[in-house]
C-alpha cells in the first residue's frame, strides 16, 4: 500500500547536484586583457608623440580602462572562437593601440548594445570602442564621443536581390527588413514609412534583433528581405554564406563611428582624441582596417562630439 | 554533430554553467530569505508592513526582469552603489524572486486547513510555535513542487543577466554564434546544457518530496523504532473495539467495565465551585448576530450538554468560552480568568492568550476532529505536551501511550490521521483534549462529521469520561440519548439564547419551551 522506498531517485539527484557543485567549483578565469603591461604597439608607444602623451596624462599610466563592448560585430569586435575568453577585432586592436599610447591596461564589459551608453554613464565601465556611431541622441545618454571612421553601411539581401532593393528609399516599401536594437538605421528605415504610404506603398516592417547573427539567421530564414549594417561587416556575412547572401547597395549615412567617454572626463578624452591623432597619422588605423579586411573603413579625423 | 560536441564540452560554456549555477543560487536563495519576509510582512497584522509588502510585490511583479537588471546594473551606481555585474546580476534577480516566493509562502500557508491553526490555538499554542511546528511543516511539504518550479525559472531568467555583463551561459552562446556562424550548433548545445541543468534541479526537487513524504515507511523508523524499544513490545493494553455495526446504547459503550450511568449516579453527584461563568455573551458576525445575550454556569465536575438546532449558536459559544472567537459583549470567565482579555478589560495579544488557556486548563475536541496532518497519532498527543507544557519526550510518549489506550488506539499509535476512519482520528482528538489534564473539555459536537456506524465508538469514549467524573464537561451535540445519559444538565439553544434549562429529564423529557419541543421531536424521531 504504502510505496516502497526507491533510492534511485535519490541517488540520481544527489548526483547531479554533486555534478554541479563540481562544474560550479571550477570557477572561470576570465579575463580577456593581453599581455598586460607589455606593448604591442610598441613602435606606436615609443613615439615622440605618445611619450609625451604619457608625460602629460600620467594619472593614466599603470591603470586599466573597461571597454564596454557589444561583441557581435565580426570584424570589429567578437569573441576569437579558437580561445573565446578573448576578444579580437579592429575596435579591439585599436583599443590596444590607444592603450599602449597612453599607457594602460584595458580589459571588456560585454554588454547589450542598448546598455553601452547607461554603462559608461554610470561608472560601470571606461569608455566604448565597439564600432558606435555617435549620435547626438547617445551623447545625451551621458557620454562624449571622439570619432575615428566614416560609416559605410552594406545592405545584406538574399542572392539576386529579388525585392529589388536599391538603399533606404522606397524600394524598401513592403518589405521586411532586419535590424539591431538601437541602431542608428531603424530610425532611417521607419522614416521610409510616410513615404510609402505617400506612394501608395506599404511601409516598410522593422525586425528588431539583439545580435547581427539574429539579423543574418532572420535573413536566411526568409523572415525578412534585407539587414543594414557596416559594409564591412555585411561582406563577412557574405563571405561566410556565399551562395546565400548577397549585398544590395553601399548607403553612406551621415554619421562617424565614435569612442564613447563618460562626460566630462575631459582629460581622458582629450588624451584619446590626441592619441587617435598619432594613430591615424602614423598609419596604424589604416593597417588595421586591412588586417580586418575592412576596405571600406575611411579614416575620420578625431573630433569631439559632445553636447555635455 | 561534431560541432555539436565540441561546444558541448567546450570549456568556455562550461564556464558560463558556473556563473549560471552562482547567479541561480544567488537568486534563488536571496529571493527565498526575502520572500519570507515579504511574505510575512503581508500575513502580519500591522497594517502597514502588509501594505509595504504589497506595493514591493506591485512593483516587482509588475515590471519585466530585463529592466530591473538594468535598474540594478546603470541606475544605483549613479546613488553611489556600484556592483559587479555578477552581484547585481544576483541581486536583481533575488529582488524579483522574492515576490513569487513570497506568494508561493503564502499560498502554502493559507492553504493550511484553519481547524489545524484552531487546534493548535485551543491547546495553548503560542502564534509563533503554531507556525513553526503546525503550518510551516504542512505548507512547506504543499510548496515544495511550486518552489521546484521557481527554481527553474530562477535558472532560466538567469539567462537575461547577459545583457548586463555577467558571463553566463547565455552570453557566452550568443558571444561565440556572433563569431563563429556555427549558430545552430552552439545553440543546441546549450540547450542541452540548460536541459541538463534544469533536470537536475527537478530531481534535486524530487529528492526533497521524497525526503518530506510521510507516507515514506523509512520516515519516522528510527525514531518510532527506538520509542518502541522503549515499551513492551506485546501485550500493549489496548480497550476493547466497541462493535461498530450497532448503534450506541447504554449497556454496549464499548469500553471494557461499564461504570454505573452519571445521571442515576447514587447517591447524587456533588458539583464544586463554578468553574465557567458566562454573563450576557454578545457575538455577531457582520450583522448576523450569534450569541445574544447568554448566560451559563458551569460548575466544577458537571457535565453540560448544549443542544439546539444548526444555527442556533452552540460552537460559537464554545468557541467564545476559550477566546478562540472574541466577544462582541458580555464576558466570561473560566476559573476565575477571562480568557483573551487583561485585568481592565483590554483584549490581550495572541500569545498572551495562549498563556492563559494553559492556566485556565481548557481542552478542546472539534467537529472535523482537527488532528495535526504532518503527525502521528502518538505524536498529535504526545507533542503539544513536550511544546506547550515543557514535557521530556519519555513522559509526553508515555502519556500519549496511556491516553491512546485509554481510548482504545494503542494499536494505531504510529498511524498517520488521514490513514484512520473519522472515529479513529475523534478519539485520537479527545486523547489530544485530555493529555494535558484540563479541568474543562469543550467538546463541539464531536460526532457530527462522522459516518452513523463510527458514533458509537466515540460517545462510548465520552461517555467513559463522563462516569468516571471529576472532569468539566460542555458538550454542542445534536445526540439527544447521548445527552440523557451522560449530562448532567441540558441547556438548549436557540437563535442566540437560552431558551431551556435543567436535568435531561425535565428539558429533553418534558420540555416547556415550544422550541424545545419541537427540537426534540424532530431529533426523537431522527435518532428511531
Amino acid at each position: 500500500m504504502l510505496p516502497t522506498k526507491s533510492p534511485r531517485t535519490v541517488v540520481l539527484a544527489t548526483g547531479a547536484v554533486a555534478a554541479l557543485l563540481a562544474v560550479s567549483a571550477c570557477t572561470s578565469t576570465s579575463s580577456a586583457s593581453d599581455d598586460a603591461g607589455e606593448a604591442t604597439y610598441a613602435d606606436l608607444a615609443g613615439s615622440a608623440a605618445c611619450v609625451e602623451l604619457r608625460e602629460k596624462n600620467p594619472d593614466l599610466v599603470g591603470t586599466t580602462k573597461t571597454n564596454a563592448l557589444n561583441p557581435h560585430t565580426p570584424g570589429y569586435e567578437v569573441v576569437n572562437p579558437e580561445n573565446p575568453d578573448e576578444y579580437m577585432g579592429f575596435d579591439i586592436d585599436l583599443g590596444d593601440a590607444i592603450g599602449d599610447c597612453l599607457g594602460f591596461d584595458v580589459d571588456y564589459l560585454p554588454v547589450g548594445f542598448a546598455e553601452l551608453v547607461p554603462t559608461v554613464a554610470s561608472g560601470q565601465a571606461d569608455w566604448i570602442v565597439s564600432n558606435l556611431y555617435a549620435t547626438e541622441e547617445r551623447a545625451n545618454g551621458g557620454v562624449d564621443f571622439i570619432s575615428y571612421s566614416k560609416v559605410f553601411d552594406g545592405i545584406l539581401v538574399t542572392t539576386g536581390n529579388p525585392k529589388g532593393i536599391t538603399g533606404i528609399d522606397t524600394s524598401l516599401c513592403g518589405t521586411t527588413v532586419a535590424l539591431n536594437k538601437g541602431y542608428v538605421e531603424v530610425p532611417l528605415v521607419e522614416a521610409m514609412g510616410p513615404e510609402c504610404e505617400a506612394e501608395g506603398l506599404v511601409a516598410p516592417t522593422v525586425s528588431l534583433f539583439d545580435s547581427s547573427a539574429d539579423c543574418v539567421q532572420a535573413i536566411l530564414a526568409g523572415r525578412a528581405d534585407a539587414y543594414m549594417n557596416d559594409i564591412n561587416t555585411v561582406k563577412g556575412y557574405i563571405a561566410e554564406h556565399p551562395d546565400e547572401l548577397d549585398s544590395a547597395e553601399t548607403v553612406m549615412l551621415d554619421y562617424e563611428i565614435g569612442i564613447g567617454v563618460l562626460q566630462g572626463d575631459h582629460e581622458f578624452r582629450d588624451a584619446v582624441q590626441a592619441a587617435l591623432v598619432e594613430i591615424q597619422e602614423s598609419g596604424l588605423q589604416a593597417e588595421l582596417a586591412t588586417k580586418w579586411k575592412l576596405d571600406e573603413n575611411a579614416l575620420a579625423e578625431p573630433t569631439i562630439l559632445s553636447v555635455g | 554533430m561534431t560541432e555539436f560536441l565540441h561546444y558541448l564540452t567546450l570549456p568556455y560554456l562550461l564556464e558560463g554553467i558556473a556563473f549560471t549555477l552562482r547567479l541561480t543560487a544567488m537568486g534563488f536563495v536571496g529571493g527565498m530569505v526575502l520572500g519570507l519576509f515579504l511574505a510575512a510582512m503581508q500575513l502580519t497584522r500591522f497594517r502597514a508592513l502588509t501594505w509595504v509588502a504589497r506595493a514591493y510585490v506591485t512593483l516587482y511583479r509588475g515590471t519585466p526582469l530585463i529592466l530591473q537588471l538594468v535598474f540594478v546594473f546603470s541606475v544605483l551606481p549613479r546613488a553611489g552603489i556600484t556592483l559587479s555585474p555578477l552581484v547585481a546580476g544576483g541581486l536583481a534577480l533575488a529582488l524579483n524572486e522574492a515576490v513569487f516566493f513570497a506568494e508561493i509562502f503564502r499560498s502554502g500557508v493559507k492553504g493550511v486547513d484553519p481547524g489545524q491553526v484552531a487546534a493548535g490555538r485551543a491547546l495553548g499554542m503560542r502564534p509563533a510555535l503554531l507556525m513553526r511546528r503546525v503550518v510551516a511543516p504542512q505548507g512547506l511539504r504543499a510548496i515544495v513542487p511550486s518552489l521546484g518550479s521557481e527554481g527553474v525559472a530562477t535558472m532560466k531568467n538567469s539567462a537575461l543577466a547577459s545583457i548586463i555583463a555577467v558571463p553566463e551561459l547565455t552570453l557566452r552562446t550568443q558571444q561565440l554564434a556572433s563569431a563563429t556562424f556555427d549558430y545552430f550548433e552552439i545553440y543546441f548545445a546549450t540547450a542541452v546544457m540548460y536541459l541538463l541543468l534544469t533536470g537536475a534541479l527537478t530531481l534535486v526537487q524530487l529528492a526533497v518530496e521524497r525526503a518530506l513524504d510521510l507516507d515514506r515507511p523509512a520516515q519516522a523508523s528510527l525514531r518510532s523504532w527506538v520509542a518502541r524499544l522503549g515499551r513492551p513490545a506485546v501485550g500493549v493494553p489496548t480497550t476493547v473495539e466497541p462493535d461498530l455495526r450497532r448503534a450506541p446504547d447504554r449497556t454496549d459503550v464499548g469500553l471494557g467495565e461499564v461504570p454505573a450511568l452519571t445521571r442515576a449516579d447514587p447517591p447524587p453527584r456533588s458539583f464544586g465551585e463554578a468553574l465557567i461563568e458566562a454573563f450576557d455573551l454578545r457575538k455577531s458576525y457582520g450583522d448576523n448576530e450569534v450569541l445574544r445575550g447568554i448566560d451559563l454556569h458551569v460548575r466544577q465536575g458537571e457535565v453540560v450538554a448544549l443542544l439546539g438546532p444548526s444555527g442556533s449558536g452552540k460552537s460559537t459559544l464554545l468557541r467564545c468560552i476559550n477566546h478562540l472567537e472574541g466577544l462582541d459583549g458580555g464576558s466570561v470567565l473560566v476559573a476565575g480568568t477571562a480568557i483573551g482579555y487583561g485585568e481592565r478589560g483590554d483584549e490581550l495579544v495572541e500569545r498572551h492568550v495562549a498563556r492563559q488557556r494553559v492556566e485556565a486548563g481548557v481542552g478542546m475536541v472539534f467537529q472535523q476532529f482537527n488532528l495535526f496532518h504532518h503527525l502521528t497519532a502518538r505524536e498529535n498527543v504526545a507533542a503539544p505536551l513536550r511544546w506547550v507544557h515543557g514535557w521530556s519526550r519519555e513522559d509526553a510518549a508515555a502519556r500519549a501511550d496511556e491516553l491512546l489506550a485509554q481510548v482504545g488506539m494503542a494499536h494505531r499509535a504510529d498511524a498517520l490521521p488521514r490513514h484512520m476512519s473519522g472515529g479513529q482520528q475523534q478519539r485520537v482528538g479527545i486523547a489530544r483534549a485530555l493529555a494535558s489534564n484540563p479541568k474543562v473539555l469543550l467538546l463541539d459536537e464531536p460526532t457530527s462529521a462522522l459516518d452513523p456506524e463510527l458514533v458509537a465508538e466515540v460517545l462510548g469514549v465520552i461517555q467513559g469520561l463522563a462516569r468516571q467524573g471529576g472532569l468539566t464537561m460542555i458538550i454542542a451535540t445534536h445526540q439527544l440519548r447521548f445527552a440523557r445519559e451522560v449530562a448532567d444538565r441540558v441547556v438548549f439553544m436557540a437563535g442566540g439564547v437560552v431558551v431551556e434549562q435543567g436535568t435531561a429529564q425535565q428539558v429533553i423529557g418534558d420540555p416547556q419551551v415550544e422550541a424545545t419541543r419541537r427540537f426534540v421531536r424532530a431529533m426523537d424521531s431522527a435518532e428511531v
